[in-house]
């Protein structure tokens, strides 16, 4: 049936129209997908109470979730989507860290030091989305793939013999959780490279750009983090994170104050990190300084009878900020002051140096988590010591507590412990206050994977409750040093072997910190880590135990012994067998008379032959 | 009698192996090869030739899908540089091979090989040591203008990680499934290899962190594998240790060049002290190459025997060595080709 062409025309018409508009439907979703990715960064500054200045660097990227398997991004780093994809990893924490977290002086209690105090080394914990028994197979690649990525060894952790599977010890999970921790990894510029190198900027621009290496290696604590968190409903999300406490070294910090205290150094972002920041990340949603003025600071200001503003009787700060936000805690009291500075203002012709100015010497200190829980070691000798764990109370607990007798306060411990350090869990002992007490009455759960020689470590999962009037506990465990094969003592061997550092966490102190926002658009990624409920966690020192160390020349000395031995016994022997006394000289003597009739009868035949042909010329 | 193919991680016996190499890297040598070769050293060659080429004969006779054999292709066009830079020193003292190494690699970057094409294995942190004055900055001059170790280093072998294990699995291409690509020489046979490694040596080895020795025979094994499975067109390696020449008395493989900055029985020396850090931070030979190699930049059509030409042993105090008798071609001909294209 032939249509008639009008018809016929608007029909091509119509379909064409059609196909435009689906294909406008379909530019447009994937536009929204590729739109939807988001960067934010945004730097923290605090001064801290023994005369450093603490930097935080945050940097997020989040991907929206996505139902084909291959798609382009455009902010987002791929080989994290690949990652993620195809170890099917819903959560991630990745850390490198140098130095120690001082709890006393740099808190222990607020977000910061929760989040960001992590153990020396490397530290690597995931929690994958995979039937139970494929997860240690996964880890295995997962650990060689990051090694690669991030030029260090955690391909060390591949073994059994260096991760473990806590339960609810470090975090609660149904068995697909995987920890695993390096204390001696060095961490250095070939880590933060690419690190820098998965942000759409990367150094280049904004405030990675902040990032002079020597400055940042030079400070007393950095750590730089990555974490990650997948899901179908959110996408992933992608948070970078260097935390560097660093010395401002200005002369100003070293006089004398007319009143006869001592200023705290006055410092500036040129001084830490001789630069300046000079515009924003242009990919980047929001960009973001903020000056962080703790609650000791806040207190003593508003003693002074000043209103805390960024010029006060006690500070000042360089810039004026464009925003300032108090926190808010529980009772509606003020504590914290933060002020914030929005990068998209400045420029390359008016860069932004935030810094701070002291007028009065000032003392204050950080809050602290309820115990400072610290490590050692006990005994001498290469047969045998002790692990012992000391909580020692902040004082934290007086504010909170009734002075009921049934009080107590909660602790959970994590503990790692490799299998050339054998400990005996029976021998587990608890002094309160010096006095010895039953483990009934102060652990009130305990997990316990004992380790098995070259196989596993052992892990210790404990829940402990100290009463509140307590000041000091101490519990101790019972070891005996190991024998390692001599192929796995590493080059260093004398150096001695790292137990890692054990986790304390306080599951009853929750550790967050609210500065609610006037802008609801603006939702700072920093500020709702921040918000989040976490508990108060505080990790321990790292151990050196020093094992037995055979002398390494021994095989080559015993293979050249052997060897000389065994060389002297057959020689001698093939020699009593085949040696003859004098025979050498007899055959010798036989050999020569042989030689001589030889050259007799040599010498006669030929001169037969020159007689015999003198006489055949003279016939001719 | 299974023989199992190079790279694929199994015992397999498969027809593809004994064809030859296809884009995918499989080789032509069995794995097997190598060892039974050194466990038939004793008898006669001519017969466990015969022996091996049995099987050959008859697959290529029974299987169908013939592919043409072709020996190493003569004619393979250079495409592609690499660069493995290794430092097996452990220990503070031992700075100057790490500023050695790093020298290398900074002179390697900025003449035009990338980060991807480049393997550096150090064995210790000299740069963010506790021990170091100036944090993140590796110096190979007292005067300190030039930082080593920059902004974008990219290490891929760390620390325990750089043993000679690892180091001949590098070199072989034969590592486990799980290696990640950043790891692997992915060379292929029209490639130019600079080697360079720098340490502690003596009589026909080297010292690896202090623990083990890759010895001269080792080497030459591994540069043997990798002619084989033709992981390589030319190769350079350049020793900057005690005795350096005697690592090379082993090789035999055609289209190798060999550097090494002392003879046996001669030491290579320090070049300097630096009394700010505390230890000497260069070796002569390393440094003398250096300065031939800061007046060139990507465009200099300079040659190695130039480069040859450059070292002078009372400079160094000790005689430069170069063995080219597995080079074909003539030295003044030889463009820096190992740096450029």
């Amino acid at each position: 049936m032939m249509m008639p062409p009008s018809t016929a025309r608007r029909l091509c018409f119509l379909s064409l129209l059609l196909l435009l508009l689906l294909l406008a439907a379909a530019a447009s979703a994937t536009a929204d997908a590729a739109a939807a990715e988001e960067f934010t960064e945004e730097l923290l500054l605090r001064p801290l109470p023994d005369r450093k200045a603490l930097a935080h660097f945050h940097f997020r990227s989040s991907a929206p979730p996505a139902s084909a398997a291959g798609r382009h991004h455009h902010l987002f780093p791929k080989a994290i989507s690949q990652l993620v994809q195809k170890f099917h990893i819903s959560e991630l924490e990745l850390s490198f860290t140098q130095g120690r977290w001082n709890y006393e002086q740099w808190g222990g209690y607020d977000p910061m030091s929760t989040n960001n105090a992590k153990p020396p080394g490397v530290e690597l914990w995931a929690i994958f989305d995979l039937p139970l028994a494929e997860i240690d197979a996964t880890w295995k690649n997962l650990t060689h793939t990051l090694s690669g990525l991030f030029c260090a060894s955690i391909n060390f952790l591949e073994s059994s013999t260096a991760f473990s599977a806590p339960r609810w010890g470090f975090k609660l999970n149904e068995g697909n959780l995987r920890y695993g921790a390096l204390p001696r990894e060095a961490v250095c510029t070939e880590n933060l490279t690419p690190w820098l190198k998965l942000l759409p900027c990367r150094d280049k621009a904004g405030i990675a750009s902040l990032l002079y290496r020597p400055s940042v290696y030079k400070g007393y604590y950095h750590s730089q983090k990555l974490k990650l968190k997948s899901s179908q409903s959110l996408g992933i999300i992608l948070d970078q994170t260097l935390t560097v406490v660093l010395q401002p070294n200005t002369v100003s910090g070293k006089q004398l104050h007319s009143t006869g205290g001592q200023l705290q150094p006055s410092w500036s972002m040129e001084h830490l990190f001789s630069k300046k920041l000079s515009g924003k990340c242009l990919v980047s949603k929001s960009s973001r300084v903020f000056v962080e003025i703790e609650k000791g600071i806040v207190d003593n200001v508003d003693k002074a009878g000043s209103d805390v503003s960024s010029n006060n009787d006690l500070f000042v700060l360089s810039t004026a900020p464009d925003r300032s936000l108090k926190e808010l805690d529980n009772l509606e009291v003020q504590s914290s002051s933060l002020y914030e500075y929005d990068v998209n203002n400045y420029n390359s012709d008016k860069p932004l140096n935030v810094g701070i100015t002291w007028k009065l010497p000032l003392i204050w200190s950080c809050t602290r988590a309820p115990y400072h829980a610290s490590r050692f070691l006990m005994g001498s000798g290469n047969e045998r010591g002790s692990i012992a764990m000391s909580f020692l109370s902040t004082g934290l607990d007086k504010q909170l507590v009734d002075s009921s007798n049934d009080c107590s306060i909660k602790a959970v411990v994590f503990q790692v412990v490799p299998w050339y350090v054998k400990v005996y869990y029976h021998s587990l002992e608890v002094f309160i206050d010096g006095n010895s007490k039953a483990i009934s009455e102060v652990v009130d759960k305990i997990h316990v994977t004992p380790s098995e020689d070259k196989l596993l470590p052992g892990t210790m999962e404990m829940l402990l409750k100290f009463p509140c009037s307590m000041q000091l506990a101490t519990l101790t465990l019972d070891f005996d040093k190991g024998f390692l094969h001599i192929d796995e003592y590493p080059p260093d061997a004398n150096q001695g072997f790292d137990i890692p550092s054990a986790l304390v966490s306080f599951p009853e102190f929750n550790s967050s910190r609210s500065y609610p926002e006037a802008d609801p658009l603006f939702v700072s990624p920093l500020l709702e880590n921040f918000k989040e409920d976490g508990v108060v966690k505080s990790y321990t020192e790292v151990l050196l135990v020093p094992l037995t160390t055979p002398d390494f020349s021994m095989p080559y000395n015993v293979i050249t012994f052997t060897c000389t031995v065994l060389a002297l016994y057959f020689g001698s022997l093939l020699n009593a067998l085949r040696r003859r006394i004098g025979e050498e000289e007899r055959g010798l003597k036989k050999a020569a008379l042989v030689r001589e009739l030889q050259f007799a009868l040599l010498q006669s035949q030929s001169q037969m032959l020159r007689w015999s042909t003198i006489y055949f010329f003279c016939w001719i | 009698n299974t023989i199992a193919c190079d790279g694929d991680g199994g015992s397999v016996r498969r027809a593809s192996c004994f064809f030859p190499r296809f884009p995918t890297g499989m080789s032509l040598i069995p794995r097997a090869a190598p060892a039974a070769s050194m466990a038939f050293a004793g008898r006669d060659p001519a017969v466990i030739s015969l022996l091996k080429m049995l099987p050959l004969l008859l697959l290529l006779t029974f299987s169908s899908a013939a592919a043409p054999p072709a020996a190493a292709s003569p004619s393979a066009v250079h495409n592609n540089n690499w660069a493995v830079l290794v430092c097996t020193s452990r220990f503070w003292f031992n700075y100057r091979h790490m500023a050695n190494t790093l020298s290398l690699y900074r002179t390697v970057k900025r003449l035009g090989i990338p980060d991807e094409r480049i393997i550096l294995m150090l064995a210790d942190d000299m740069a963010c040591n506790p021990r170091n004055n100036y944090p993140a900055q590796v110096f190979n001059n007292e005067n300190h203008q030039l930082n080593l170790y920059g902004d974008n280093v990219e290490v891929d072998y760390r620390g325990y990680e750089v043993t000679v294990e690892n180091f001949l699995r590098v070199l072989t291409g034969r590592h486990e499934s799980a290696v990640p690509r950043s790891k692997r020489l992915l060379s292929d046979e029209g490639s130019h290899i600079l080697l360079y490694m720098t340490g502690h040596g003596g009589d026909e080895f080297l010292k690896f962190q202090d623990n083990e020795e890759l010895q001269s025979h080792d080497l030459a094994d591994a540069v043997k594998q990798m002619k084989e499975k033709h992981r390589f067109k030319e190769l350079l390696i350049m020793v900057d240790t005690c005795q350096a020449a005697t690592l090379f008395s082993q090789l035999q493989s055609p289209g190798v060049l060999a550097i090494g900055s002392s003879m046996k029985g001669e030491n290579s020396y320090s070049h300097h002290l630096d009394s700010d850090i505390g230890v000497s931070v260069v070796d002569r030979f390393t440094f003398h190459t250096l300065a031939f190699f800061e007046k060139l930049n990507m465009y200099s059509n300079a040659s190695l025997n130039s480069l040859f030409n450059s070292y002078d042993p009372s400079m160094l105090l000790s005689t430069a060595y170069y063995r080219m008798d597995l080079y074909k071609r003539a030295l003044n001909e030889v463009m820096e080709r190992y740096i450029y294209f």
